[in-house]
């Protein structure tokens, strides 16, 4: 076997997932055809040079992702991949709108890294000691700005969402497409509030004006991902939630 | 000195300190403090937090110092008079006492960017230890970022690994 991608040490993310990816993609360029055994663990372990550990967290993520499947007593398998019977939700403000053909426009007015303060490490479900890449964007539909968006991402989840262009870009895309980072529940909490005064700055309405706020909590498996927090004013236009239940 | 090591032998990486943004408040940094330091029991060399701007540039940095020089009710400043010297009465800081919970607690609430050092200096990953050192004792620094084309930040040194790296060179037979 050919050491054409290499496990990159200086890599924030971690080994396994490095090695996750490169199998993935073996998979998906059908480098590694349907019922394809993989090679053993101990060979895996010296072509990538990495732990059995390693090696161990990688296969198991890929077979509860329905990418391998193993068979007790003959080995690993390349498996065919089938969807989940799970709701899919589409949320992204960008897709929504995009739908009816509305011209909207973002302004990322923050793209940095923060430690969880507050309530934050247990909405996000982490360490007060981790850092957290804060993502604060503004929408604008027709130039009248109606969303304020403010996400929260733990950094080791995926680091380089930091550097990623999140005005052209959902970050549901960038995570599951770009960073093979599935995303497979959302728990939504609705709410009203009064709008701050740099609130109503920012949407351009008087302080203490009502809002909704969505507060929504994602997943990939049992892990939380992202906490994303949405105040939208009263106007013209919905926030749709819409599930889709796909059939096997 | 033999084996000329530069800066990026000896960096450390960002986030082995907790960032924050300039608008973040002198309380919730007290409370970071608590929680990636104190509660962990990691006491690093120096204790400090960088401060980052929207975009993710180093605005600065604050050391435990500065947090306490944040939290000082302002009439303790001493004045500067024309005609007279400046004079230091530190038993006037028995007012500071009686007026914490009022005064330090209300200064609690201000943005760490009015209390934080400004990133000035910095070195790149290919400058000399000694370059570093110079910056650190002329500028009265223990930490300098390293910026890769004067904007990446890419590393940190600190004081303790350019003494090490110094003090085995001075040693050495």
């Amino acid at each position: 076997m050919e050491l054409l991608e290499l496990i990159d040490r200086q890599n924030h993310r971690k080994l396994y997932v490095q090695l996750y990816d490169i199998i993935k993609k073996k998979i998906e360029d059908k480098e590694w055809s349907v019922g394809f055994r993989i090679p053993i663990e101990q060979e895996l372990c010296k072509v990538f040079n990495v732990s059995r550990s390693t090696v161990r967290s990688a296969i198991l993520e890929l077979v509860r992702q329905g990418y391998l499947t193993r068979q007790q007593g003959r080995g690993t398998f390349v498996s065919k991949k089938v969807i989940s019977d799970k709701l899919t939700m589409f949320t992204t403000f960008g897709e929504l709108m995009l739908d009816e053909g509305i011209d909207f426009s973002t302004d990322v007015l923050a793209q940095t890294i923060m430690m969880p303060v507050d309530d934050l490490s247990d909405k996000l479900n982490i360490s007060g000691d981790k850092h957290i890449i804060y993502i604060k964007r503004l929408r604008k539909v027709d130039y009248t700005p109606i969303l304020i968006q403010e996400t929260y991402i733990p950094f080791h989840i995926c680091p380089p969402i930091l550097e990623e262009d999140v005005q052209k870009n959902s970050l549901f895309e960038l995570l599951e497409k770009k960073h093979g980072i599935h995303l497979t529940g959302v728990r939504n909490y609705f709410d009203v509030k009064y709008l701050n005064a740099d609130e109503g700055m920012l949407l351009d309405s008087s302080e203490s004006s009502p809002a909704l706020v969505l507060t929504q909590h994602f997943f990939s498996g049992e892990t939380q991902i992202m906490y994303m927090r949405s105040i939208k004013k009263p106007g013209r236009f919905e926030l749709l939630i819409e599930f889709e239940k796909k059939d096997r | 000195m033999s084996k000329s090591k530069v800066v990026k032998d000896l960096m450390i990486d960002v986030f082995e300190y907790p960032h924050v943004p300039y608008w973040f408040t002198i309380s919730q940094v007290i409370k970071i403090i608590k929680v990636s330091f104190v509660s962990s029991k990691k006491y690093p060399e120096p204790l400090a937090i960088l401060v980052f701007d929207e975009k993710y540039n180093l605005m600065g940095t604050i050391v435990l110092k500065d947090i306490l020089s944040g939290l000082e009710p302002r009439f303790m400043r001493p004045t500067e008079k024309a005609q007279a010297y400046i004079q230091e009465e530190a038993e006037l800081s028995i007012i500071w006492d009686t007026l914490f919970n009022t005064e330090s607690k209300k200064l609690a609430e201000k943005p760490v960017s009015e209390i934080m050092v400004p990133a000035k200096y910095f070195v790149e990953p290919d400058d000399s230890i000694t370059k570093a050192a110079y910056l650190m004792i002329h500028h009265d620094l223990v930490l300098l970022p390293v910026l890769e084309n004067k904007k990446k930040f890419v590393g940190l040194i600190r004081l303790v690994e350019i003494f090490d790296e110094i003090s085995n060179a001075i040693l050495k037979e």
